[in-house]
C-alpha cells in the first residue's frame, strides 16, 4: 500500500512540523495579551480574554418582547438570566440568524456582564500587543469606538472594556 | 197382311184368340152349371119335400089312428080325453102337411084335396066315436071305429103312396135330366178347349217363326260383321221390328262399307279423302277424320323433316370429314403431350426428392428451434435471478446508506464534542490566563485540549468527506441498481418477448416442416398423378387414334343417313295430301 504509506509519511510530517514551530512568545512577556478569536457573519473578531469570563454554546435562547432589535433574548446559564446581544446589529452585517452552533461568550466586568452572540469560538491565543495596529479607515463608526486594534492577519480586535462599558446596551424602556 | 203387323200386336191378336175361346169355354160352362144347379133346386124344392112331407101326413094318419084307438082302450074318462085331443092335433098337423104339399106338388093336385076330404071325413067319424065313448058306449065305439075307420084309412094310405111314387119318378126325371146336362158340357167344353191349345199352339209357331227367323239373319250378318266381312246383303224387308232392325244393319253395313273404302283410300296414301262424320257422336268417322288430318298433318311434318334431315345429313357429311381432320390433329397434338408428359414426370421427380430434403431439413430444424426454446427459457430464468440478486444489491445498498445516515449523525456529534472540548480549551485558556502565573501549565493542558478538539474536528472533517463520498456513491449505487434492476427487466422482457418469438418462430417452423412433409407427399402424390396421366395420355392417344377410325365410320355411317334421307323423300312424296 505505497499510497496508504505516502498519506501517513505526510500526516506524520505535518506533526513533525506543528510541534518544531517555535513558540511566539517568546517577546517581552509584558506586550503580550490574550484574545479570544470567533467568528460573526464570515468576519473573524477577536476579544481580550481579560473581559472574557467563558465562552458557552447558546442553548435555550429565550426572546424577549419590548426590547431593542440587538437584543436576542436571555438564557439560562446555570441557575444565572443572561441577556445576549447581537453585534450584527451595529456592525451592519448580515443577518443569519441563530443556529444550534451559535456561541455566547460571556464578557464580565465588575458592573456589567452580558453575552454576545458568536457564529463560532475558533481559539484563545496570545498576541504581542506591538502587532496591533490602529484602526482601519474603512471601518463604520461603531466599531471603530468599539475597537482596540487590527492584528497582521487582519483580525479586528474589540475592545471589551469598552462594550462592557457602553451604556448604549442598557435597556431601559417601558412599553 | 199379318206379317206387316207390329210383333206386340202379333202376340196380342194371337192371346187375345185363345184367352177368347177360353171364355167362350166358361161361359158355356157356367150356364150348364146353372141349369143343374136348377135342376137341383127344383128337385128339391118339389119332389123332395112332398116326399117328406107326404110321410109327415102318412105318419100323423098312423098316430090318429093309434091315437083313437088308445082312446077306446082307455079306462077312464081323463085318459080317453088326452088321447083324442092327440087325435086332433095330430089331425091338424096332418092338413098343415097337406097344405104345403099341395102347395109343392107337381102333378093333379086333386088327389091332395081328395085326401083333405077323406081326412075330414074321417073326423066327423072320429067325433061319433068321441061322442059314443063319452056316453060310455064303448062297445059301440068300438063298432063305430071298426067299421066306419079302416076304409078311409086304406084310401088315404093309398092315396099317399100314389102322390110318393109321383114324387120318385119326378125326381128321377129331373136326375136324368141333370146328367144329360152334364154330358153335353163335358163334351163342349172338351171340344173348345183342344180348339184353343191347337189355335194357341199354330199361333205361337207362327209368332216364333216370324221373330226368329229375321233374328237369325241378324246374328248371321252380326257375326260375319264381328269377324270383318261387310259382304252381307239384307233383302227381306218387313213392317215390322225385326225388319226395322235389318234395315238399320243395312244402314251400319253400309256405314262400314263407306268407312272401309275411306280407310283403303287412306291406306293406299290417298290422304286427300273427304271424312265426314255421320253425326256428333260417329266415333269411328270423327276418329276416321282426325286420323286423316293427324296423317295430313304428320307426313306434311315428316315431310319437312325429312327436307331437314337430307340438308342436316349433308351438313353432317361436310362437317364430319372437318371432325375427322380435327382428330388427326389432335392425335398428333396428343401424342407431343406424351412425349412432354414424359419430361414433365422427370421434372416432378426431382421435385420430389428435394421436397424430401426440405422436410429433413425442416425436422432438424423443428429440433434446433426446441433446443433455442430451451435455451431462452433458460436465459429467462437467469435473469429472474438476476434480478433477484439485483434487488437483494439494492437492498444492501439502502442499508449502506442509512448507516451511512447513522456514521454521519455519529461525526455530527464527535463534531459537536470537538466543538464543545474547543470551547472548554478557551475557556481553561481564559481561566487560566485569570490565574496568572499558576494557570500556566493548566494553559498548556488547553494548549492541548485545543489541539485535539482541532485534530478530532479535522478528523471528523475528513470522516464527513469520506463519508459524503460513499454517500454519493452509495446514491451512485442505488442510481445504478435502479438502472441495473430496470435494465434486468427490461431483459425479462425483452428475453420473454425473444421466447415468444422463438416459440412462434418454433410453430412456424413445425408449420413449415409439416407443410414441407404434406409438400413432400404431395410431390410423391404428383408423381404418382403424373404416372396417371401419362397412362391417361397415352390411352387417349390410343383413343384419338380409335377416334379417327371412328370418324371414317361416322363417315360412312353420315353417307348412309343421307342416303336414307333420299329413300324417305322418295317414299313420303307417294303420299297424296
Amino acid at each position: 500500500m505505497p499510497s496508504g504509506n505516502d498519506e501517513q509519511q505526510r500526516i506524520l510530517r505535518a506533526r513533525a512540523a506543528a510541534l518544531a514551530r517555535v513558540p511566539e512568545e517568546s517577546g517581552a512577556e509584558g506586550d503580550r495579551i490574550e484574545i479570544v478569536e470567533f467568528s460573526l457573519a464570515s468576519e473573524r473578531y477577536a476579544i481580550e480574554s481579560a473581559y472574557i469570563g467563558a465562552v458557552h454554546p447558546l442553548k435555550e435562547l429565550t426572546p424577549l418582547p419590548c426590547t431593542p432589535s440587538f437584543v436576542l433574548g436571555v438564557i439560562n446559564l446555570r441557575g444565572q438570566i443572561l441577556s445576549i446581544i447581537d453585534l450584527r446589529e451595529f456592525f451592519d452585517l448580515p443577518e443569519r440568524g441563530v443556529s444550534g452552533l451559535s456561541k455566547v461568550i460571556v464578557l464580565r466586568s465588575d458592573s456589567m456582564e452580558f453575552g454576545l452572540l458568536a457564529d463560532a469560538v475558533i481559539e484563545a491565543r496570545w498576541i504581542p500587543r506591538s502587532t496591533l495596529r490602529p484602526a482601519l479607515p474603512t471601518l463604520t463608526d461603531v466599531r471603530e469606538e468599539y475597537l482596540l486594534g487590527v492584528t497582521q492577519e487582519r483580525l479586528v480586535v474589540l475592545d471589551g472594556g469598552r462594550i462592557l462599558s457602553d451604556r448604549g446596551f442598557v435597556v431601559h424602556e417601558e412599553v | 197382311m199379318l206379317s206387316n203387323m207390329k210383333i206386340g200386336s202379333r202376340l196380342l191378336l194371337g192371346f187375345g184368340m185363345v184367352a177368347l175361346l177360353l171364355v167362350c169355354v166358361g161361359a158355356l160352362a157356367i150356364q150348364k152349371i146353372v141349369a143343374v144347379q136348377e135342376r137341383q133346386q127344383t128337385f128339391y124344392e118339389h119332389p123332395f119335400t112332398v116326399s117328406r112331407t107326404i110321410e109327415v101326413v102318412h105318419t100323423c094318419i098312423s098316430e090318429i089312428n093309434r091315437n083313437t084307438k088308445d082312446a077306446l082302450l082307455a079306462e077312464n074318462a081323463r085318459d080317453r080325453e088326452i088321447a083324442l085331443a092327440q087325435a086332433e092335433e095330430n089331425n091338424r098337423k096332418a092338413h098343415e102337411n097337406l097344405v104345403l104339399v099341395r102347395e109343392r106338388f107337381l102333378g093333379d093336385k086333386q088327389i091332395i084335396d081328395e085326401i083333405a076330404k077323406d081326412l075330414d071325413t074321417w073326423e066327423k067319424r072320429r067325433e061319433r066315436t068321441g061322442k059314443l065313448l063319452r056316453d060310455n058306449e064303448k062297445v059301440k065305439a068300438v063298432v063305430w071305429h071298426r067299421e066306419q075307420s079302416k076304409g078311409i084309412i086304406a084310401k088315404i094310405e093309398n092315396e099317399i103312396n100314389d102322390i110318393s111314387q109321383f114324387a120318385m119318378k119326378k125326381a128321377a126325371a129331373l136326375n136324368q135330366e141333370s146328367f144329360e146336362i152334364k154330358d153335353q158340357t163335358v163334351r163342349f167344353t172338351y171340344a173348345l178347349l183342344t180348339v184353343a191349345v191347337l189355335l194357341a199352339i199354330v199361333i205361337a209357331l207362327y209368332i216364333t217363326r216370324s221373330i226368329t227367323k229375321p233374328l237369325a239373319t241378324a246374328v248371321e250378318v252380326a257375326n260375319k260383321l264381328a269377324v270383318g266381312d261387310i259382304s252381307s246383303e239384307i233383302s227381306e224387308t218387313s213392317q215390322d221390328e225385326t225388319g226395322q232392325l235389318l234395315r238399320s244393319m243395312e244402314r251400319m253395313l253400309q256405314q262400314f262399307r263407306n268407312m272401309s273404302e275411306l280407310a283403303r283410300q287412306i291406306a293406299v296414301g290417298n290422304l286427300s279423302v273427304a271424312i265426314v262424320p255421320q253425326s256428333e257422336k260417329d266415333v269411328m268417322g270423327n276418329a276416321l277424320s282426325a286420323m286423316a288430318n293427324n296423317l295430313r298433318e304428320m307426313t306434311r311434318e315428316i315431310i319437312e323433316g325429312i327436307n331437314v334431315l337430307t340438308s342436316s345429313s349433308s351438313e353432317i357429311m361436310a362437317s364430319t370429314n372437318q371432325v375427322a381432320t380435327g382428330a388427326s390433329e389432335t392425335a398428333a397434338a396428343v401424342s407431343e403431350t406424351s412425349s412432354t408428359m414424359t419430361e414433365v414426370r422427370q421434372t416432378a421427380q426431382v421435385s420430389s426428392q428435394k421436397a424430401r430434403n426440405v422436410s429433413d431439413a425442416a425436422q432438424n430444424t423443428v429440433q434446433v428451434a426446441q433446443a433455442g426454446r430451451r435455451a431462452v427459457d433458460e436465459s429467462i430464468a437467469g435473469m429472474g435471478r438476476i434480478q433477484g440478486q439485483v434487488a437483494a444489491i439494492a437492498d444492501s445498498i439502502v442499508r449502506l446508506s442509512e448507516q451511512s445516515q447513522t456514521i454521519g449523525e455519529i461525526i455530527a456529534t464527535v463534531n459537536d464534542l470537538a466543538e464543545q472540548s474547543n470551547l472548554l480549551a478557551v475557556n481553561a485558556a481564559i481561566e487560566a490566563a485569570r490565574a496568572g502565573e499558576q494557570g500556566k501549565g493548566f494553559a498548556v493542558v488547553a494548549q492541548e485540549v485545543k489541539s485535539l478538539a482541532e485534530q478530532s474536528k479535522e478528523a471528523t472533517s475528513q470522516v464527513r468527506t469520506i463519508l459524503n463520498d460513499i454517500q454519493k456513491a452509495t446514491n451512485a449505487a442505488v442510481l445504478a441498481t435502479e438502472q441495473g434492476n430496470r435494465a434486468v427487466e427490461e431483459g425479462v422482457r425483452q428475453s420473454q418477448e425473444a421466447g415468444e418469438a422463438i416459440r412462434q418462430m418454433g410453430e412456424s417452423i413445425d408449420e413449415s416442416a409439416q407443410s414441407a412433409l404434406m409438400i413432400s407427399a404431395s410431390s410423391q402424390q404428383q408423381l404418382v398423378g403424373i404416372d396417371q396421366v401419362s397412362l391417361a395420355m397415352e390411352n387417349i392417344r390410343q383413343a384419338s387414334e380409335q377416334n379417327v377410325t371412328g370418324m371414317r365410320q361416322v363417315e360412312l355411317t353420315v353417307q348412309g343417313l343421307h342416303d336414307l334421307g333420299q329413300k324417305l323423300k322418295g317414299l313420303v312424296e307417294r303420299y297424296k295430301i
